[in-house]
């Protein structure tokens, strides 16, 4: 019941994030072990088709690697969402309000002018598209699948469990008449 | 089971805030000028915990160019490429708009509709007609013959995304979007006035009408994902069996 509990938990959350840019799968994993199925999350691998903005400074990667971004707080995290906004100072934003870092700092850009993909520091594979954003990696018809799976499988977790209750309590009543 | 049912929900929340976007855009597709908005989701998450759902950032003006239509005003301008027109209100604040639908007032001055007046520019009273050129330049048209009166500029911002929208086309400066700066049109690669022409909206109907089919359809998964989870509180309180 647990392990169909996360699995709920898991494909909620891929729902949730249908429409978020950049978004990446998180994915379930199942492990046997002796106190039944355990369920992990991982990041999919796979990434989101593209789509078409138009815009100058809504930047997709295709192939691997992520955008550095600085929050206000200092801290550094990376995303694969490229829908950022200049800035007066020149520096790229994105809707968060996190700063885009180059390879030497916060990334800065005149007004009008391309993003250098190699000052990113995107892995030598990886090309920067402008125009476009990377979707969601989450297909809803599979999570919705997982949805109801994971409530299917409670339900026979439930069951189980009630007839172990109910052989035990068989048991129990087998015990009292001796 | 809380965390799915608060992911599933704030999906719900989420959805709900950008069916309003779209409902907008659709709402004024037919201003003039007007630049439609994209809502921005997020994955909700606290640093280095698993994540919570999504959350709606808020919204992002998408000022691509609009289609240029022909107009039979006799003050109808477009501007074809980047930069606003400079208007002033009548307490002499500053705005701006790409709605370019002017008339001459009996002072001389420009007016749009919200009878805001464009900065910089007075028509004589004894003009019969006038035109305006690519480059801004008001030639006008007056008994005795004709002359340059005067010249339209365009105001840029470094940061035009941070601009604050005011309802219909018109935008008032923050100091996230920078100061503005004057612009000549008429330059090669700069943008040009188009005399005789307005800016549609930058909004296409059938792009808004897909926004909201999809947005519906996540806002009934997620709502699906809610009666999961709550599906699941209910086994779980039957496990017990009176």
């Amino acid at each position: 019941m647990v392990a169909a509990r996360t699995r709920l938990e898991i494909a909620t959350e891929n729902l949730a994030n249908v429409s978020t840019d950049g978004f990446r799968r998180i994915a379930p994993r199942g492990f046997l072990t002796t106190l039944g199925v355990t369920i992990v999350r991982q990041s999919a691998r796979e990434h989101g088709a593209l789509r078409r903005t138009g815009r100058d400074l809504d930047l997709a990667i295709l192939g691997d690697g992520a955008f550095r971004m600085r929050d206000r707080e200092g801290r550094i995290c990376e995303t694969r969402s490229g829908a950022f906004v200049r800035a007066a100072d020149g520096t790229l934003r994105d809707a968060a309000g996190r700063t885009l870092l180059g390879l030497r700092g916060p990334l800065r850009v005149a007004s009008g002018a391309p993003v250098d993909p190699a000052t990113l520091g995107l892995p030598a594979q990886s090309r920067l598209q402008s125009g476009f954003l990377e979707t969601t990696g989450v297909d809803a018809i599979a999570q919705m699948i997982d949805v109801l799976a994971a409530e299917r499988s409670f339900e026979s977790a439930q069951k189980a469990v009630s007839a172990i209750d109910a052989s035990r309590e068989k048991a129990a009543d087998a015990a009292r008449v001796r | 089971m809380d965390r799915a049912l608060f992911a599933a929900a704030s999906g719900m929340a989420a959805q709900q805030r950008n069916l309003d976007t779209i409902a907008d855009n659709l709402a004024n597709a037919d201003v003039v000028g007007f630049k439609g908005s994209t809502q921005t989701f997020a994955e909700l998450a606290a640093p280095g915990e698993v994540g919570l759902g999504t959350v709606a950032l808020g919204t992002r003006t998408l000022f691509s160019q609009g289609k240029l239509a022909r107009s039979p005003g006799p003050f109808d301008l477009a501007i074809d490429g980047s930069g606003f027109f400079k208007l002033v209100d009548s307490q002499g604040h500053y705005r701006y708009t790409r709605d370019g639908a002017f008339s001459r007032a009996a002072d001389g001055s420009l007016r749009n509709a919200q009878d805001l007046r464009l900065a910089g520019v007075r028509i004589p009273t004894d003009t019969l007609s006038a035109t305006v050129g690519t480059d801004g330049s008001i030639v006008a048209k007056f008994a005795g013959g004709t002359r340059t009166i005067g010249r339209i500029r365009l105001a840029e911002f470094p940061a035009p995304e941070r601009l604050r929208a005011l309802g219909g086309a018109i935008f008032e400066a923050t100091p996230d979007a920078g100061k503005p700066r004057d612009l000549t049109p008429g330059s090669d690669e700069g943008p040009k006035v188009r005399f005789g022409m307005l800016e549609e909206s930058n909004v296409t109907i059938i792009d808004a009408m897909m926004q909201i089919l999809t947005a519906q359809r996540a806002y009934e998964a997620n709502a699906k994902g809610v009666q999961a989870a709550d599906e699941m509180l209910r086994i779980a309180n039957n496990l017990q069996r009176g």
